[in-house]
């Protein structure tokens, strides 16, 4: 008996059809899986709007354009700047893949923003899916210290300062604040062990971790289904409701969507490149460090209130968003019946969106409202 | 031929007129204008409009055409440098003579004030503090003030006797209490400690301002005419409330000075009986030195004390100026020091006589030509009555005739000369500008320019070499900088547009990309369409 015979698939599996895809088939049993993935049917009036969809295509925009940036870029303080300069000056096309990151870093914050409220609104995160909602949770928390690491790399004024402030607030959180603060900047200041250490996290160990929670999020919204936001479907069992078919019709759908953000990536980054500030100085403050537009609400909040309540409320606020589907247990899904609620929700994205704008210079608070 | 012949004739004529002009002209020793009142070493003349009038006309020598004088074109660097000679100056030049009226010598300070002491007690204080508001404000000042913080109390001025809380004793002329000292004797009071070095030591301040003030305008109007309007320690520093001139609060902290000086001399009837003009504080908020310190809390510009000194404050004088500026700008006055203008001594054109006094702008190559060519009249330059050359320093009050040509006539050599050096100026000027304005709209389009800014940077240390140079008055010290600034800002507008190229490129891909990935969306929407009609 030779090894080939060995390694023959056993004579009671169904007989692949001949062709490149029968080889693939006899040899991998692919066609159940994508069976299994693929053909899922999802309830006609589901409402996704696509945002959980763009925001996986914009991880994998993220993953490819990191790791051609990732093939020039040097983490150390000395080169990293000018590295970086290098790729938007001198490599083919380094300005395009670099412009496109930076704005898919952006867009990919907004796009798990908008698929969290989407959910939110829709009551999707109701039972029995609230492990979904709290592994999304922590995908959003994930994609914001994504962009916060990311940030410091090109090692310019802007990124340097941001560093400073964002870990500064991180200092100030009650009790493990100043263990905290040496932890994130390896050591008492931003260095370059800051930046080596941000290096890893961005490139290692937040991929990793979020590609983690990411296939379980997916696997528990396959294992799942999609919620209906019209009705109470009974839990456990299938969708009640007239249903459609995943696989073509809405994977075209998410399709024509990923092609439109690739046409959104490419104009923004040739109109808008990725742009670069004079080299880190340590020794010189520039006259206003502000953090990127989705810290600034938490940054104007903590500049109005007392430093314990500026850095308190947004935790508490984060752990009260991730336990959600815990607290607001009725199985309502209709916004109508859910008045309170939305209420709240509607007040809260407001304020936040107020005091982004604040942050952004739109608006001006009075004085006295500052009580810090 | 006849043409050519008479052409040079004419020209002989002119040499020979020139060189008999010159022979003349240095035959005769300069004098001070009668009508001059304090002569070149006065005051120089305020740009204001209620300035007195110093017009100080000493007469000076027009050098004749200098071997530097460049061509045109010399501006470029690749022009032959000229042989720099050493000028000649073909007359004598004499510096008025007034003399300075002699200083009116001010008295000894007093000894300190002695005093019974025990420690910190101060009964004059525990009294004082709740006398009434206006007691009460004093004592609060006081426990403010840099001495009150430093254990000078009441007794230290007022004398008395502080250990003592019956008024018949603390504040008996037998225990040496001379309650408020007039102006006067004010003087002396500060002094009697600040001029005492033992007193002094312990703090590390200056022993000097006493003596000084007596050398000041203010000082010797005290002692000349008894006249107690003038300034006095306590007008500047503050009677009880005085403060370091460290601490931003005190009246004496530099940006605080001008706001201080002008709260005597922009008050019209306080300066009528000296006719002084008053407007100095309006024109100074707006110089650049103003702006500076007033606006941008600059420390290193220039209040009135800087130039106009503190304690011993007198108005600089004409031939002291360059010191003055140059104390601050040291470089730009050792350029002066070469300059033609330098060479002509104490009659020569100073800092102010193209960038004023007060009013000080931040310079540009407006400073060579009048828009139009001024209306020189034979008297313009020349002193009718001996046909001499003399500089007339008043023409040089109004800001727009602090020009290169209000003394250089368009036909004489030396404007030849200011030409060429406004030339390469120019040139390495109008080449920055341009490379700035391709960088900024490079920049407006999220290109990186650092390169390019670079080498505008470079371009920058050139042109600001060549503007200094213009000081020395010599194409020769010139044209090289301004070369360099030139190249450089080539250079940088050379980058510069290669990025603009690029942006060209970029947006004509972005449409081509955009285009074809729309195309590929509605064939997606039609494949889509498909599938469900046939589903």
């Amino acid at each position: 008996m030779t090894a080939d015979a060995d390694l023959r698939p056993s004579p009671d599996l169904t007989p692949a059809p001949g062709g490149a895809g029968g080889w693939v088939e006899s040899r991998t049993g692919i066609r159940e899986l994508s069976a299994a993935l693929l053909h899922v049917r999802i309830p006609v009036e589901a409402r996704t709007m696509y945002f959980g969809g763009i925001a996986l295509f914009l991880f994998m925009v993220q993953a490819g354009t990191g790791t051609l940036l990732a093939l020039y870029y040097k983490p150390t303080p000395d080169a990293a700047y000018d590295s970086v300069v290098s790729i938007m000056s001198n490599i083919s096309f380094g300005w395009l893949i670099r412009s496109i990151h930076h704005w898919a870093a952006n867009l990919m914050i907004l796009f798990v923003a908008f698929h969290l409220l989407r959910v939110f609104f829709q009551g999707a995160f109701k039972r029995p899916r609230e492990l979904i909602w709290v592994f999304g949770v922590g995908l959003l928390g994930i994609t914001m210290v994504f962009g916060f690491t990311g940030y410091l790399l090109p090692w310019d004024q802007r990124a340097y300062w941001a560093t400073v402030v964002g870990t500064e607030i991180a200092g100030a959180v009650p009790i493990v604040g100043d263990a905290l603060l040496v932890l994130l900047r390896g050591g008492t200041d931003v260095t370059g062990a800051t930046l080596s250490r941000f290096f890893g996290i961005h490139v290692l160990v937040l991929p990793i971790t979020l590609a983690i929670l990411m296939a379980v999020h997916l696997t528990l919204v396959h294992q799942l289904g999609l919620a209906n936001p019209k009705k109470i479907d009974p839990v456990p069992g299938p969708p009640t409701g007239p249903t459609r078919r995943f696989f073509p019709e809405y994977v075209l759908d998410e399709l024509i969507a990923w092609y439109l953000i690739i046409a959104i990536l490419v104009v923004l980054a040739s109109i808008f490149p990725a742009g670069m500030e004079a080299k880190a100085n340590p020794l010189e403050t520039p006259p206003e460090t502000k953090p990127e537009w989705y810290f600034l609400a938490v940054y104007e909040f903590l500049k109005m209130v007392p430093k314990l309540i500026g850095i308190g409320w947004p935790m508490v606020g984060l752990a009260i968003l991730t336990v959600w589907p815990f607290l607001e247990r009725s199985p309502e899904v209709l916004m109508r019946r859910r008045k309170l609620v939305v209420a709240f929700a509607t007040v809260m994205l407001a304020a936040g969106l107020f005091l982004t704008g604040v942050g952004l210079g739109f608006f001006t608070i009075p004085a006295f409202l500052y009580f810090a | 031929m006849r043409t050519s012949a008479r052409l040079t004739a004419l020209l002989a004529a002119f040499v020979v007129g020139s060189l008999a002009l010159f022979l003349a002209a240095a035959a005769v020793a300069s004098a001070q204008d009668p009508s001059a009142s304090p002569g070149v070493d006065a005051a120089f003349p305020a740009a204001s409009s209620d300035a007195a009038s110093p017009a100080a006309s000493p007469e000076v020598d027009q050098p004749g055409a200098s071997s530097d004088v460049a061509s045109p074109d010399a501006g470029s660097p690749a022009a032959p440098t000229p042989t720099p000679v050493p000028m000649k100056i073909p007359f004598e030049l004499v510096a008025p003579t007034a003399t300075p009226a002699p200083l009116i010598p001010g008295p000894t300070a007093p000894p300190p004030i002695s005093h019974p002491s025990k420690g910190d007690q101060n009964t004059c204080y525990d009294c004082h503090a709740s006398v009434d508001v206006h007691q009460e404000t004093i004592a609060a000042q006081w426990q403010k003030s840099v001495h009150g913080q430093n254990g000078i109390g009441c007794a230290d001025c007022h004398g008395g006797d502080p250990t003592s809380d019956r008024m018949g004793i603390a504040m008996n002329p037998a225990t040496g209490f001379i309650g408020k000292p007039d102006r006067l004797a004010s003087v002396g009071v500060c002094g009697s400690c600040h001029s005492d070095p033992n007193v002094m030591k312990q703090y590390g301040l200056p022993t000097d301002q006493y003596s000084k003030y007596w050398t000041s305008v203010h000082g010797q109007q005290l002692l000349k005419a008894n006249d107690t309007q003038v300034a006095i320690c306590t007008d500047c520093h503050g009677i009880h409330d005085i403060m370091k001139t460290t601490d931003p609060a005190a009246k004496v902290y530099p940006p605080n000075v001008p706001e201080l000086c002008a709260s005597c001399h922009a008050d019209k009837a306080k300066m009528a009986p000296y006719g002084i003009p008053t407007d100095q504080f309006d024109i100074y908020k707006l110089s650049v030195h103003g702006k500076a310190l007033l606006q941008d809390n600059d420390l290193r510009a220039p209040s009135c004390a800087s130039c106009h000194g503190a304690h011993d404050a007198q108005p600089p004088t004409s031939d002291t100026v360059v010191n003055v500026c140059g104390s601050c700008h040291t470089t730009t006055e050792d350029l002066y020091k070469q300059s033609r203008h330098a060479e002509l001594g104490p009659a020569a054109p100073k800092c102010w006589t193209c960038h004023g006094t007060h009013d000080v702008q931040t310079p540009s190559t407006k400073l060579f030509f009048h828009p139009t060519p001024p209306d020189y009249q034979c008297s313009t330059c020349h002193d009718l009555t001996n046909q001499t050359l003399r500089i007339q320093l008043t023409r040089f009050t109004n800001e727009a005739d602090r020009r290169c040509d209000t003394c250089h006539h368009q036909d004489s050599d030396i404007y030849a000369q200011v030409a060429a050096i406004y030339g390469a100026l120019n040139v390495a000027q109008t080449a920055y500008d341009g490379a700035q304005a391709k960088i900024d709209e490079a920049a407006s389009y999220g290109m990186i320019v650092s390169d390019a800014d670079v080498a505008l940077s470079e371009a920058k240390t050139g042109l600001l070499k060549a503007q200094a140079a213009v000081h020395t008055t010599k194409l020769t010290e010139v044209a090289p900088p301004a070369g360099i600034a030139r190249q450089k800002a080539d250079d940088a507008a050379a980058m510069a547009q290669s990025k603009l190229d690029e942006t060209v490129f970029r947006r004509s891909a972005m449409v081509i990309v955009v285009v074809i990935l729309l195309m590929s969306m509605v064939a997606l929407y039609l494949v889509k369409r498909r599938i469900e009609h046939r589903a």
